[in-house]
């Protein structure tokens, strides 16, 4: 066996100490925050905490849990995740079957993909879109988080390339048994994608549990926010050059712990979902098959 | 055999999908036509006065704005083709790791920091990589001299592509190692049997099975050529890199969303998508010519 | 690839008919619903409505505002007080939280998409363009008629204090928004010296830049603290985004040489002038290179903000830092926490060579509120707002808001009557203030300086405002009032307030980022101090003529 030689295990320490030295460079700045997180106020304001904490506290985390606007926001996120995503996984795996297809086989595919193609790079802008969905009746609704997000285009073609490495024998079996498309679809193609319905998953998730923009501008009620949008709101610093200060206002907005502790807690839930996701995808790819 | 070139299946599968194009993507576009006026928003899209390409050639009239598009190309080339180098490499590395904890583990951690906002990174890069910060007092150990990395036309740009590939290359390798996870592991037998090195296992079984989604992925990140990140350049740059710094971007946000100049807004983000859309092309037909490969 | 070309034509009319929709929606709903009310009869202004009626408006929420007992911004304390006190109900057509200028982009895309305007909208400055073009939409009334109509005695005395406050919303002559009032002296710069080097090192408060350079190299390179000389910032301030802000910028060092960047000032002949291009500039420039060089100055100021400047001097490694005159609330208080024996003291602008010392000044006002002119009861408006000029903004002992505006939400006392500061209040410190129609409820502009004044003094506080600064105010702010005043002849706000001009609309950000380009680049010895001499021809020959015409146009029509 390869791993065996000499050659090998050298590269393989090396290897290992070179991928944990990347690692723990990526997580520096992120033990930077959760040191500030934990230490108290005026050494965060001072700039001292380096990625220790500096005189522990975990008032900002109390203050955090105590708002009952933070908690909410959570489970709104929640809810546009898991509905988002399984509504983009839904449309992305009935788009990219046909997709996948020969010309030959489906000739109308051009024009689909180019409608795809097209409006991935082309867009009328804030304003309109905005028009649109006053028209659509969804502003102020929880659907706005939703639905306009519903077709990635890059999703679709990383899944329809997903779909040509399935060997067409597969395919071509079924349909010689009396499968239709959908069955087709369903019983041959769902099982062996599941590898790739968890990246797409991912990638979805990630994109719902981060978005903050839609919430700011399509809800009309700040309690109606996502986490992201409400972190945002919390830790954006306002462009204060025009406006009149005080310094009791200024003291508000200094909240470095508390924005600290919600960073570290927002991103929380994405990193537990990662590893297990993880893990799934790459069990499930096993059962799939050479590509090409 | 019939059921099989029936093709109305094909058009109810797309139908989902479709709809949501057509409400979400297509209805919008209307506005491009703002492009081509001197919008105002209480005379809406039908009265607005017409001023032809004026909203164009302002763009082009600056005396900077070839430095701008300059920049804009530069900053975002680099960051494609790093973002695709990086995670490429980094994902073979990856998948010698036979350990199944540390691999998850070292993988995990990458993923961090595609998770932070560069309002949030902005503030600890600016910090880290001060004169007298964290960066500079490592280097200093090895006799080099304090860098001043965001203040320093020629350093600027390579800051703003490294801390972006930084951010980015772990969340980046998610679908090169689902790619490398499909390989068939007959091959690896196979190639084992014939006595190859792994080192030319790499070469001939991994790397090839890579290659089709680097092409997909490479195509499309060709749309985002004149995107060179707008929230990163926004959260670091400052008067002192200005030449080199200074994306089209920032330059529309300065102008158009604070002076609500939307028609310039609008035309510059037209000039940016036929761009995008001129070179897809041409990447579409490169692919497919000599790779033989379809993107979509 | 011919599958393509014959669906263009489909392609095309798809978007097409996108666009169609689009703008029959928008101009549809952009014709006035109603036509404008007809005149008023003298006597629909009433202290108490009854029945009840209705003010729409949509708010900006501050990201900072805290609610408590279950309320929220469409509901609470302030609304009902409006309710039962001038049976004046509000209503709220949107809300939303307002970071990087949300309030803005959402009250510009209901604009265009056609909603309902509200018929009470408050614009801060940074939404000064906004303002502008809601004003230029045709959707707004006559808001000085009305204001001249309906106002209270004690709202126009404060209004008439600074009679150019109207001057960036008047239109033909018609004063088509009502400016929002502000302190005085808000943003006017002392400096913030640590008092305790000054006593160990037995030097007195630098009066001049000569001085200065003195006091700054002592604490560098003699250091009470005893800190290493790269570790202390003698002079705490930064330039990221500007030259001209409201905490420490280098604005007043350029002062000192007769010119104030980043604004316009008067000339020798009465005409207005760019500060950032009068020759003087040159010496400033050069004085901060030499401190940049020496170490008097963080080596990267051109990177640093408002925040960033505030963190040497909370951690007690700064020695001076310049800002208004309430920093001692904060960030200063907190620099105790770190060094137990800083000690901040405000002290006057030095002044240069030839005795010249200028700082920048402050507007009476921060922004501006907008009324709709299909607005039912307009008189209403005034009924709230006049209220609040009456009562609350000069409430002297004895009277409703005599301690502030609502208890238990941003006041409180304790068993003696005595007021408790606002990080003791049960429930949390809740600025109620924000809750109000127009922001900051009413301010009348000289009130607090001479509040503080009387503070100052050794007075004990009495009105409302006294107890305030006196409770929540920094134990050194009626110091620094006092040294601010001292020098009231050298603060010297913009004078141009005017709209944007039509060449500033398409060259002022090509000849701002080319300004800040060659400042920096001249502090940074990146460029000999000559090259400012290029920029300004530069500067003059792409717009800054033009621009320059345009104001002088706008100023002699207002003087």
């Amino acid at each position: 066996m390869y791993y065996k030689s000499l050659g090998y295990r050298v590269f393989n320490v090396f290897n290992i100490g070179f991928l944990i030295f990347l690692a723990v460079l990526c997580i520096v700045p992120l033990i930077h925050v959760l040191a500030i997180s934990f230490s108290s106020k005026a050494a965060a304001d001072a700039s001292l905490v380096g990625l220790w904490p500096v005189e522990f506290s975990i008032e900002a985390y109390k203050k955090t849990m105590n708002n009952p606007a933070f908690l909410r926001s959570i489970l709104i996120s929640v809810a546009r995740t898991v509905l988002g995503t399984a509504v983009t996984l839904a449309v992305t795996f009935l788009a990219a079957y046909p997709l996948s297809k020969d010309n030959s086989v489906f000739r109308s595919r051009s024009f689909y993909s180019w409608l795809f193609v097209f409006s991935m790079i082309f867009n009328g802008g804030l304003v309109p879109f905005y028009i649109v969905i006053q028209k659509l009746g969804l502003i102020n609704s929880f659907w706005v988080l939703v639905l306009p997000a519903t077709v990635n285009t890059f999703l679709v073609i990383l899944m329809l390339n997903f779909f040509r490495g399935i060997p067409k024998e597969l395919e071509e079996a079924a349909l010689i048994d009396g499968a239709g498309h959908f069955k087709t679809l369903f019983r041959i193609y769902l099982p062996v994608s599941l590898p790739s319905i968890a990246t797409i998953a991912l990638f979805s998730m990630v994109f719902h549990w981060n978005s903050w923009f839609d919430g700011l501008l399509y809800l009309n009620d700040s309690r109606d926010f996502p986490l992201a949008t409400f972190l945002q709101t919390v830790i954006i610093q306002r462009d204060m050059s025009s406006m009149s200060m005080s310094p009791q206002e200024m003291e508000l907005i200094s909240q470095t712990t508390v924005n600290a502790a919600q960073i570290f807690i927002g991103a929380l839930p994405i990193l537990l979902v990662y590893p297990f996701l993880q893990r799934f995808f790459v069990k499930g790819m096993t059962l799939g098959s050479v590509k090409e | 055999m019939k059921r099989m070139k029936k093709t109305w299946p094909f058009h109810v599968m797309l139908l989902p999908a479709v709809i949501c194009l057509f409400l979400f993507s297509y209805l919008p576009m209307g506005g491009i036509i703002m492009a081509f006026q001197n919008y105002k928003p209480w005379l809406g899209l039908s009265g607005s006065e017409w001023v032809g390409l004026d909203n164009f050639r302002y763009l082009f009239e600056r005396q900077d704005s070839m430095q701008v598009i300059l920049n804009t190309l530069v900053i975002a080339v680099l960051k494609i083709v790093f973002n695709l180098l990086i995670p490429f490499g980094f994902a073979i590395l990856l998948n010698e790791v036979r350990k199944t904890a540390v691999k998850g583990t070292i993988q995990t951690l990458v993923y961090l920091p595609h998770f932070l906002s560069w309002v949030i990174l902005g503030g600890i890069l600016i910090e880290m990589l001060a004169v007298d910060g964290f960066a500079n007092r490592i280097l200093g150990m090895f006799g080099v001299d304090p860098i001043f990395f965001l203040g320093d036309n020629n350093w600027f740009r390579f800051t703003v592509i490294i801390s972006d590939v930084w951010k980015e290359f772990g969340y980046n390798t998610i679908v090169f190692l689902a790619a490398l996870a499909g390989v068939n592991p007959t091959l690896y037998e196979a190639a084992e049997m014939d006595g190859a090195s792994r080192f030319r296992q790499t070469l001939h079984i991994t790397i090839p099975s890579m290659l089709p989604i680097t092409v997909v992925v490479g195509t499309l990140a060709l749309g985002n050529v004149l995107n060179a990140g707008f929230d990163q350049i926004f959260n670091l740059y400052n008067p002192l890199v200005y030449e080199k710094g200074d994306i089209i971007d920032t330059f529309v946000y300065r102008t158009a969303i604070i002076n609500g100049e939307m028609g310039f807004g609008t035309a510059i983000g037209l000039f940016k998508s036929v761009i995008s859309m001129i070179l897809i092309l041409v990447s579409y037909r490169m692919a497919y010519k000599w790779a033989g490969y379809r993107i979509f | 690839m011919k599958q393509r070309k014959k669906w263009m034509p489909v392609l095309a009319s798809l978007v097409l008919a996108g666009s169609l929709t689009a703008c029959s929606g928008g101009s549809e709903a952009e014709q006035p619903q109603t036509p404008s009310a007809e005149p008023k009869s003298e006597n629909v202004y009433k202290e108490k409505y009854d029945p009840e009626v209705t003010i729409s408006t949509v708010w900006g929420i501050d990201p900072t505002l805290q609610y408590k007992n279950g309320e929220t911004i469409e509901n609470n304390v302030a609304t009902k007080w409006a309710k039962e006190k001038m049976g004046i109900n509000i209503k709220t057509l949107w809300s939303i939280t307002d970071t990087n200028g949300a309030f803005g982009t959402k009250l510009r895309l209901s604009m265009s998409s056609g909603q309902d305007m509200p018929d009470i909208v408050t614009l801060g400055n940074e939404n000064n363009q906004l303002a502008q073009d809601l004003i230029d939409s045709g959707m707004f009334a006559d808001a000085g008629a009305l204001f001249d109509q309906y106002a209270s005695d004690n709202w126009k005395k404060a209004m008439d204090l600074d009679p150019g406050v109207w001057n960036q919303y008047t239109r033909d002559g018609k004063r088509m928004g009502i400016p929002v009032l502000d302190y005085a002296y808000n943003h006017d710069y002392v400096l913030w010296i640590r008092q305790d080097w000054l006593d160990k090192l037995g030097m007195s408060a630098p009066k001049t830049m000569d001085d200065l350079e003195k006091v700054m190299d002592a604490f560098r390179n003699q250091n009470p603290s005893g800190l290493a000389p790269d570790k202390v910032t003698p002079l705490s301030i930064g330039f990221k985004t500007s030259m001209n802000t409201w905490m420490a910028d280098p604005s007043w060092i350029f002062g000192a040489y007769g010119t104030l960047p980043q604004q316009w000032n008067e000339g020798a002949d009465g005409s207005l002038e760019y500060g950032s291009v009068n020759p003087a500039m040159k010496e400033g420039l050069l004085k901060l290179k030499e401190w940049l060089e020496k170490g008097y100055i963080p080596k990267e100021a051109a990177l640093w903000d408002e925040n960033k400047t505030a963190e040497p001097a909370v951690a007690g490694t700064a020695g001076i830092i310049p800002g208004p005159y309430w920093m001692s609330g904060w960030p200063l208080s907190d620099t105790v926490k770190n060094d137990p024996d800083a000690v901040w003291k405000p002290i006057p602008i030095p002044v240069g060579p030839d005795g010249t010392a200028m700082r920048h000044g402050t507007h009476y006002t921060n922004g501006v509120t907008l009324i709709n002119k299909d607005m039912e009861h307009p008189e209403a408006f005034f009924t709230y707002q006049n209220y609040l000029f009456d009562n609350y903004a000069s409430a002297g002992p004895g009277s409703e808001f005599e301690n502030g505006l609502f208890e238990g939400y941003d006041y409180q006392l304790d068993e003696n009557g005595k007021m408790i500061p606002n990080d003791e209040i049960d429930g949390g410190f809740v600025n109620a203030l924000r809750y109000l129609l127009v922001r900051d409820g009413a301010r009348i502009p000289d009130a607090q300086m001479k509040a503080l004044m009387k503070l100052a003094d050794g007075a004990e506080p009495e009105s409302r405002l006294e107890k305030e600064v006196a409770v929540n105010y920094g134990k050194d702010t009626p110091e620094a009032a006092k040294v601010l005043l001292s020098q009231e002849e050298i603060s010297k706000k913009n004078l141009f307030t005017g709209p944007t001009t039509e060449t500033m609309k398409s060259k002022w950000d090509y000849l701002t980022k080319i300004e800040n380009q060659i400042m920096n680049e001249i502090i940074y010895g990146k460029q000999p101090v000559d090259a400012f001499d290029t920029f300004v021809q530069t500067w003059t020959a792409g717009g800054g003529e033009q621009i320059t015409k345009e104001v002088n146009e706008w100023y002699q029509s207002v003087k």
